[in-house]
C-alpha cells in the first residue's frame, strides 16, 4: 500500500515538474505560427492582390487569374475558417497556415497554365490561370 | 467485481498492483531521456519548447498509460476472442491515434499517419494476437485506421484550438485505456497469471518510443506546410 502511495505521488510530482518547465517555459513564447509572414515584400503595390473568401463551403472566388512573372499576394479573409487557412499550390510549392485575413502568401508565377489550389487537406479548392 | 474492487486491486500484491509502478517507471524514463537530450542537444535547437514541447509532454503521458496497458494484457496472454478482439482494437486504435495527433501536429498529416500506424499497427498486432488472428487484424485495422484518424485531426484543428483538442484527446483516450484494464480485471478474476515482464520491459519501450518520437518531430520529414 505504501509503495504504491510513493509511485502515486512520484507520478503526480513527475507529471507536476515536466509540465511546469515543458508547458510553462512553451507559454511564455508567442505560440502563433511563424511560417506565414512573405518573403522579400516590395511595399511597392507593384503586386497583384488576391482576397479569398467562402461561398458554399469552398474558396471564392474559385477560380483566379493572375499575370506570368508579376508577384501574387493571395489573402485569405475572416470568412474562411478551420483547415480552408492552411492554403497550397502544390505546383507552385507553395503550403502556408494564415492565422489571421492580414497573413498573406506571395510568390511570383514562373509559368503559365491552369493550376489546381486547395485546403491543406484537399476539402477546399479552386483554380489558378497564370495568363 | 466493481470498480471499487479494481481501485482496491492497485494497491494490492497481483498484476493490478503493479500498474501504477509501470506509469512511474514510463515517465521517469521519458522525462529523464528528454532532460538530457534537452541538455545535450535539443535547446540549440531555436523555439524547441514552444513548437514541440506540449506535443511531446503530451506524447509521453500517453505512452506511459498505452504500456500499462499492454504489460496489462501481457500479464495474462490469452483471452477469450470477443475480449481480445476489443484489447485488439482498443490497445490499435488510441496507440494510432495519439501519436498520430501529437506527431501530426509538428510534422504534418502525412508524416503523423504514417509514424502512428507504425505504432498502432505494431502494438494492436502484438496485442490482439492474444486471443488469435481475429485479434491482431482487429488491432492491425484499428492501427492503421486511429493513426489516419489522429494526423487528419491535428491537421484540420491547426486553426482552431488545437492544444485544447490535444488535452481533450488525450484525457478521453486515458479513460478508454483505464477502461480497457477494468475490462480485463474484470475478465481475469478466474485466471492465473501467466507472464510476468519486469521494469525493464517499460524503461526499454518508453525509452525508444520517446526517442523516435523526439527525433521524428525534430529532424524527421515534415509535410511542406511546416516547413
Amino acid at each position: 500500500m505504501a509503495k504504491n502511495v510513493f509511485y502515486f505521488f512520484g507520478i503526480l510530482v513527475l507529471v507536476a515538474v515536466a509540465g511546469f518547465f515543458i508547458l510553462g517555459a512553451g507559454a511564455e513564447t508567442s505560440q502563433k505560427n511563424s511560417g506565414t509572414q512573405n518573403s522579400g515584400a516590395s511595399g511597392s503595390g507593384d503586386f497583384q492582390k488576391v482576397t479569398l473568401s467562402i461561398k458554399n463551403y469552398n474558396y471564392y472566388p474559385n477560380t483566379v487569374t493572375v499575370k506570368e512573372g508579376q508577384p501574387v499576394r493571395i489573402y485569405l479573409d475572416a470568412t474562411v475558417s478551420g483547415c480552408l487557412r492552411s492554403f497550397t499550390i502544390k505546383d507552385f510549392g507553395i503550403a502556408k497556415n494564415l492565422p489571421t485575413p492580414n497573413d498573406y502568401i506571395e510568390f511570383t508565377p514562373d509559368k503559365k497554365g491552369t493550376f489546381r489550389f486547395a485546403c491543406s487537406m484537399g476539402m477546399g479548392y479552386g483554380t489558378l490561370i497564370v495568363e | 467485481m466493481s470498480v471499487k474492487n479494481f481501485v482496491k486491486s492497485l494497491s494490492g500484491n497481483e498484476v493490478e498492483g503493479e500498474l501504477v509502478k509501470t506509469i512511474f517507471v514510463s515517465l521517469a524514463t521519458s522525462f529523464i531521456l528528454i532532460g538530457i537530450l534537452y541538455f545535450l542537444r535539443l535547446r540549440y535547437i531555436e523555439n524547441f519548447i514552444p513548437k514541440y514541447g506540449f506535443y511531446l509532454f503530451f506524447a509521453v503521458l500517453s505512452y506511459s498509460l498505452i504500456l500499462l496497458s499492454i504489460k496489462h494484457i501481457r500479464a495474462y496472454k490469452e483471452f477469450p476472442c470477443m475480449s481480445g478482439m476489443m484489447i485488439g482494437m482498443t490497445i490499435g486504435m488510441i496507440s494510432g491515434f495519439l501519436p498520430g495527433f501529437f506527431v501530426g501536429a509538428t510534422n504534418g498529416m502525412f508524416w503523423g499517419s504514417v509514424f502512428g500506424m507504425a505504432v498502432g499497427i505494431t502494438f494492436g498486432t502484438w496485442n490482439g494476437k492474444c486471443c488469435g488472428i481475429m485479434g491482431a487484424m482487429e488491432g492491425m485495422m484499428a492501427g492503421f485506421m486511429g493513426a489516419l484518424m489522429g494526423g487528419m485531426t491535428s491537421i484540420m484543428m491547426l486553426n482552431d484550438n488545437l492544444k485544447l483538442a490535444g488535452v481533450i484527446i488525450f484525457m478521453v483516450s486515458s479513460v478508454i485505456l483505464l477502461g480497457l484494464n477494468y475490462m480485463i480485471y474484470t475478465e481475469t478474476r478466474e485466471m492465473e497469471r501467466k507472464h510476468k515482464d519486469d521494469e525493464f520491459f517499460t524503461i526499454f519501450w518508453s525509452f525508444l518510443l520517446t526517442a523516435v518520437t523526439i527525433f521524428f518531430m525534430v529532424f524527421g520529414p515534415r509535410s511542406l506546410l511546416f516547413q
